[in-house]
């Protein structure tokens, strides 16, 4: 089965055995902490970093065509990949209507164009369109109207630009499709759609709304009325940016379809990824746009990203690294599931804070669920995961490079003439993520250990 | 024919021009496009109208085209006054996307061929070309004066 391990063992001795075992051991951990310097470092790109170390994996033995591809434990999730792909096929056909444009203008105009009331309106809209849908195409749909009902209204933009990139990553940790990280955690640990809506999404609300109180506070520069501009918002026509009223039809029909289906995909018996999927088949069909159109919007490096980062964990789990240590972090954590989660929360926050939060899951996760197996159903255990969704998923938001979402909207905002820096962004971001991850330690005492 | 056969004289813009008279002399003169020369007179860059349209529109419509139809006719008609108080400098595409080898500039020799011509034109998506000789601009080559040589009688 492995390469390196025949050849080592080339004795038939149980002690060469043992020695070739540890080699491949500690290669394996050593190919996969580089891997995961150059993905955190950036010195290349993450793709080539996540699939070069699925190939050294392969070429040190530390796994096969079997363990890799087929195998649930130790291999590509399948589930995620595809459940990545339905969605962004969904979001590839709803971009084409002209929805987000319409609701965000709508919004200006419904705020007369006061600056604090537009941030809370578009806020809203980007928190919940990013609960259903992905956050990086969220803020790509709402960042360009921001800019100009900013232009329209005379006020500096890069405040609404924070606030809404941050309002996205709060708004994508209430549900199993808004964060990559989450659809990992339904995955590994089963948990179906409304256990996610059950669990995260009621903190989610009132965090937001906290956010919002401070985003009041944050960006109380950006707020400069102007009532002579406010009335050229008024002239704004939203209804021009719906191009094809029928195409939009169609497609809020499938996209309700798709949420049913995912609250209903456990009676169902449908994995989300096939609700995604089956959602993404019939707005094809019924929207009639073209294949490259549809899929213009599939990030493929995002998912062959994903493809290498599971071969690589697998890799681990495969030769027992993560074995030994979950029993390790079972020894450490007794029954004393409490500290387990309050580590897990803010150990999650800090490290997402520094790295992509989707390889440190993808990590972490295997450790996490032998954590629970072990707990014999213990109450409280269960609730590792969502001391690790909050962790992970709030964050994102303390640094530039704490999501994908973020390097994105500054990406906007230095092309449109209105660069935000690394510290500027971070210095909003270190205030909004120590509030948010803080808050979600009462929520989680109270609602799964205090009583 | 010869490129330096064809070349003719044509007007050309400084970095410090301003955009505005840049973005006239286009109009008054029906000009495919704008040669953009340094301080030696060295063509830099071709510039055809359709890059000029790009800085004169707000970069949220480049980003999402769909919001061009929210404006409303009378603000939509004064989309060029985004051009006022800037130059021509500032409408050049950023560092990134200037051609680094010479083989990727809309530029001949005075002695290349009409196909030669064509090629550079149809690689470059450039409406004219500048012949130069020896670091010096002799003049430009444009779409129309080419294909008026090269169509049959």
């Amino acid at each position: 089965m492995t390469v390196l391990a025949v050849f080592v063992a080339s004795g038939t001795s149980t002690e060469t055995d043992r020695s070739a075992s540890t080699l491949v051991t500690v290669l394996t951990v050593a190919v996969f902490v580089g891997a995961y310097v150059f993905i955190a470092t950036e010195w290349v790109h993450r793709v080539t970093a996540a699939l070069g170390g699925a190939a050294v994996m392969v070429v040190i033995g530390a796994t096969d065509a079997h363990t890799a591809f087929f195998a649930e434990e130790t291999g590509v999730d399948w589930n995620v990949i595809f459940l990545l792909l339905g969605m962004m096929i969904i979001v590839g056909v709803l971009k084409q209507t002209g929805l987000f444009e319409y609701l965000a203008i709508w919004a200006a105009k419904r705020a007369r164009g006061r600056p604090f009331a537009i941030m809370a309106m578009l806020c809203t809209i980007t928190a919940v369109a990013s609960a259903l849908l992905d956050n990086v195409t969220t803020v790509l749909l709402v960042a360009p109207v921001t800019l100009l009902v900013c232009d329209r209204i005379g006020v500096r933009p890069e405040g609404f630009l924070i606030a809404e990139v941050m309002a996205s990553n709060i708004g994508g940790t209430a549900t199993l499709i808004g964060d990559p990280p989450n659809i990992i955690i339904a995955s590994r640990a089963d948990l179906s759609f409304n256990d996610f809506l059950v669990n995260l999404a009621p903190f989610i609300v009132v965090v937001f709304v906290v956010f919002l109180l401070l985003a009041r506070w944050l960006f109380r520069h950006s707020f400069t009325y102007d009532p002579e501009r406010a009335r050229a918002v008024m002239e704004i026509d939203e209804r021009r940016a719906i191009r094809d009223p029928a195409l939009l039809r169609r497609s809020l029909t499938v996209l309700v379809l798709v949420m049913i289906g995912f609250v209903l995909h456990s009676a169902l018996e449908l994995e989300p990824s096939l609700v995604a999927l089956l959602g993404a088949g019939l707005l094809v069909v019924v929207s009639g746009t073209a294949t490259a159109d549809y899929l213009a919007e599939v990030e493929w490096p995002t998912l062959v990203f994903f493809m290498g980062l599971f071969v690589m964990v697998g890799g681990l789990v495969n030769v027992g690294v993560i074995g030994s240590l979950g029993e390790a972090a079972i020894d450490a954590v007794g029954d004393n599931y409490l500290a387990a989660a309050t580590g897990l929360l803010f150990g999650s926050a800090v490290l997402s804070a520094i790295v992509d939060n989707i390889p440190y899951v993808a990590t972490i996760s295997p450790l996490v669920s032998d954590l629970i197996e072990a707990s014999g159903g213990a109450a409280g255990a269960q609730a590792l995961w969502w001391a690790l969704a909050l962790g992970a998923d709030l964050g994102g938001n303390a640094t530039a490079v704490g999501a994908s979402a973020n390097v994105v909207v500054l990406g906007i905002a230095e092309r449109s003439g209105y660069p935000i820096s690394f510290w500027r962004f971070t210095r909003y971001g270190l205030v909004v993520t120590a509030l948010t991850v803080t808050l979600a330690w009462p929520y989680l005492y109270l609602r799964y250990y205090a009583f | 024919m010869r490129a330096r056969d064809l070349a003719e004289p044509f007007p050309v813009v400084h970095l410090d021009t301003p955009a505005l008279e840049a973005t006239r002399l286009l109009v008054e003169q029906s000009l495919p496009g704008l040669v953009v020369v340094d301080r030696e007179g060295v063509p830099l860059v071709i510039m055809p109208g359709s890059q000029v349209l790009r800085f004169a529109l707000p970069e949220y419509v480049e980003e999402d085209r769909s919001l061009a139809s929210v404006f409303s006719e009378s603000d939509a008609d004064k989309f060029c006054q985004a051009l006022r108080g800037r130059t021509v400098a500032e409408l050049m595409p950023s560092k990134q996307f200037m051609p680094k080898k010479s083989s990727a500039r809309p530029i001949v020799t005075p002695d290349a061929n009409l196909m030669e011509i064509a090629a550079v034109m149809a690689d470059q998506h450039s409406p004219v070309v500048a012949v130069v000789d020896e670091g010096e601009i002799m003049g430009v080559i444009t779409v129309h004066r080419l294909l008026g040589a090269a169509l049959p009688a």
